[in-house]
């Protein structure tokens, strides 16, 4: 790796055209940023928005069961769990705000970017990319992927949260404000919110807990337990050149490395932080297990209902 | 020891006597406790007292004291309704033809209101004009010896079960709705049944002075939620969303959202299962492999 070494003494000297004497004799080491503070805020209070909207919308999909019941108890009643529902949907609201802003932001600021190489767009290398993966599922050779900023399953992620995330704030406005809504439409839209809220909410619980987030996050054999990187926000430059080679590369080519290098936590924070992500690590498992339990179980009824 | 005197202590001794010598004799101390209907309930009261068939359907003889005193009408004599039952073995002449007279003019001696209103009613022209008893009359909605006030949570609690037994597949797709979920949640202030239909006065949504009628449904849904328009009326209250034969706009959506669901869950489940697997047999788990 002596290339990235080069590479980042070369970034570092010119963020730092004259280091002191003290920052001389204690090196700071670089690490890269993978994700700035602001999208890893946003990332935090969606997932916790997400989590609250989940626990007190699911009693109420599932009313004829017996946990369900029980869990509304333990909410304070139907009402209580709707006020808690509608205020975590503000925070998810404003998350959505938050990203359509920074969306328009780029749009405006760096046209280029929102379509380019490096950006959340799908192309056609995305594909090949998954072809080859299920190519390796099947029995063939792995693929060496040479990944840029996004691979295809955060892409996927990405627009598929993304289409959920309108599809439940529509349909949770339309059904928070239904007098408002009926001035507009017909009756008929507010049946079609419900089975969409509905529908969308078993969908999107299932993604992100079973099918596609947690996996890709915890259970991914290249960061088991833990893909730190959307709540440390950076990782050693070596790991990222090896993880995402096309974006390392990139940077390096046209000279924007120095962008997204920032010095290393020490070890202090490290420490707390550490607890940290265990501590999500291990509630994130264990819901995990929880919902593919549910999962089945919701299948099995689905299955049985033919 | 003046005459005022003498005469409170041997009222008062009188009294104390009637007492004493009355308390082992179960009969009169029954009769005691139970005030004008005590003669009713030393042998109503008795728990195996047998049972009678009345309408087709096998009712107990026995009057559950506690159930009775917690009734609105606790403080009315029996006779009341059971007009010329005399307190002893019943005799036929009592008997027979009682509940067909009683079951509607018990209750409208003194509730003529609700009676004018109910034989206006679609049950209770089915009742007294079309003499067809399945439909309900007054004590199949408020019960007998146990009625309780219609705004106590109880009874509103208990209103589903009640029109759910004819009216099964309309409650199954009430518990579909809101209304219905946080009513199965133990929410009685949301609206059951009578909310939206009536009453007394249930007619069928065909019938323009229905509550649900055309011309009036707005005007319902707008006792709780202000400013409901025609349009918001228009909601579909009773739809069943797997039923194509119920709405097939609704059950298109259904459906479509459920292979959509099945379609992604098993690409995801696929992908997240076979990334897992080839990773174990390849040892990508193990450390310092990747």
């Amino acid at each position: 790796m002596a290339s990235i070494e080069t590479d980042i003494q070369g970034e570092a000297a010119a963020l730092e055209p004259a280091p002191t004497a003290v920052q001389a004799a204690v090196p700071v080491r670089m690490q890269y940023r993978r994700f700035t503070p602001f999208q890893r805020w946003v990332h935090f209070f969606i997932m916790c928005s997400f989590t609250v909207l989940v626990f007190t919308g699911m009693p109420l999909k599932y009313s004829d069961q017996g946990w369900a019941q029980w869990e509304m108890g333990l909410l304070g009643g139907v009402q209580s769990a709707g006020i808690i529902h509608r205020f975590a949907a503000l925070i998810m609201v404003t998350c959505v705000l938050c990203m359509l802003g920074f969306f328009a932001r780029i749009l405006i600021k760096t046209r280029g970017h929102f379509w380019g190489p490096g950006s959340m767009a799908p192309a056609r290398k995305d594909l090949q990319d998954m072809i080859g993966m299920f190519g390796w599922f099947w029995g063939k050779g792995r693929p060496q992927l040479q990944l840029d900023r996004y691979s295809y399953w955060e892409k996927f992620e990405f627009w598929a949260a993304s289409a959920g995330v309108m599809i439940m704030c529509v349909t949770g406005s339309m059904m928070w404000y239904p007098q408002l809504t009926t001035r507009i439409f017909p009756g008929i839209v507010l049946n079609f919110a419900i089975v969409n809220h509905s529908g969308g909410a078993l969908l999107a619980m299932g993604f992100v807990f079973v099918f596609w987030h947690f996996f890709h996050a915890h259970l991914r054999p290249e960061v088991f337990p833990m893909d730190k990187t959307m709540f440390d926000g950076g990782l050693p430059v070596d790991e990222y050149a090896h993880e995402r080679p096309l974006e390392y590369e990139r940077r390096v080519r046209e000279g924007t490395l120095r962008n997204v290098l920032v010095p290393e936590r020490s070890p202090s924070r490290r420490k707390v932080e550490n607890v940290l992500w265990w501590t999500i690590t291990s509630a994130a498992l264990v819901v995990w297990a929880a919902f593919s339990l549910f999962v089945v179980w919701v299948a099995s009824f689905w299955i049985g209902s033919f | 020891m003046n005459q005022r005197t003498f005469l409170g202590t041997s009222l008062g001794m009188a009294l104390l006597a009637v007492v004493v010598l009355a308390a082992p004799a179960g009969a009169v101390q029954f009769s005691l406790a139970h005030g004008a209907n005590g003669r009713c309930l030393d042998c109503h009261s008795k728990p195996d007292l047998g049972t009678i068939i009345v309408n087709g359907v096998r009712k107990s003889l026995t009057v559950a004291e506690d159930v009775w005193h917690a009734s609105v009408h606790s403080r009315q004599d029996c006779t009341a309704c059971h007009a010329g039952f005399q307190p002893r073995e019943h005799t036929a002449e009592e008997k027979d033809g009682w509940y067909e007279q009683a079951k509607l003019t018990a209750c409208s001696d003194c509730h003529a209101d609700q009676f004018i209103m109910y034989s206006g009613s679609f049950h209770g022209n089915v009742v007294m004009r079309e003499h067809d008893q399945r439909a309900p009359s007054c004590g199949d909605c408020h019960g007998s010896h146990g009625i309780i006030g219609t705004k106590s949570p109880g009874f509103r609690a208990s209103v589903l079960h009640m029109c759910g037994r004819c009216h099964e597949e309309k409650a199954g797709t009430y518990l579909d709705t809101y209304h219905g979920k946080a009513f199965r949640m133990g929410e009685t202030s949301t609206a059951v049944c009578t909310d939206c239909h009536g009453s007394h006065s249930i007619l069928p949504q065909s019938n323009p002075n229905s509550t649900v009628s055309k011309q009036n449904v707005a005007s319902t849904c707008g006792k709780c939620h202000e400013h409901a328009s025609a349009k918001f009326a228009s909601f579909l209250v009773h739809v069943d969303p797997s039923s194509p034969k119920s709405n097939i706009w609704v059950w298109s959506m259904g459906m479509s959202h459920g292979l959509l669901i099945a379609g992604l869950f098993c690409f995801g489940g696929l992908h997240c299962f076979m990334y897992f697997y080839r990773g174990l047999r390849e040892g990508l788990y193990s450390r310092g492999e990747h």
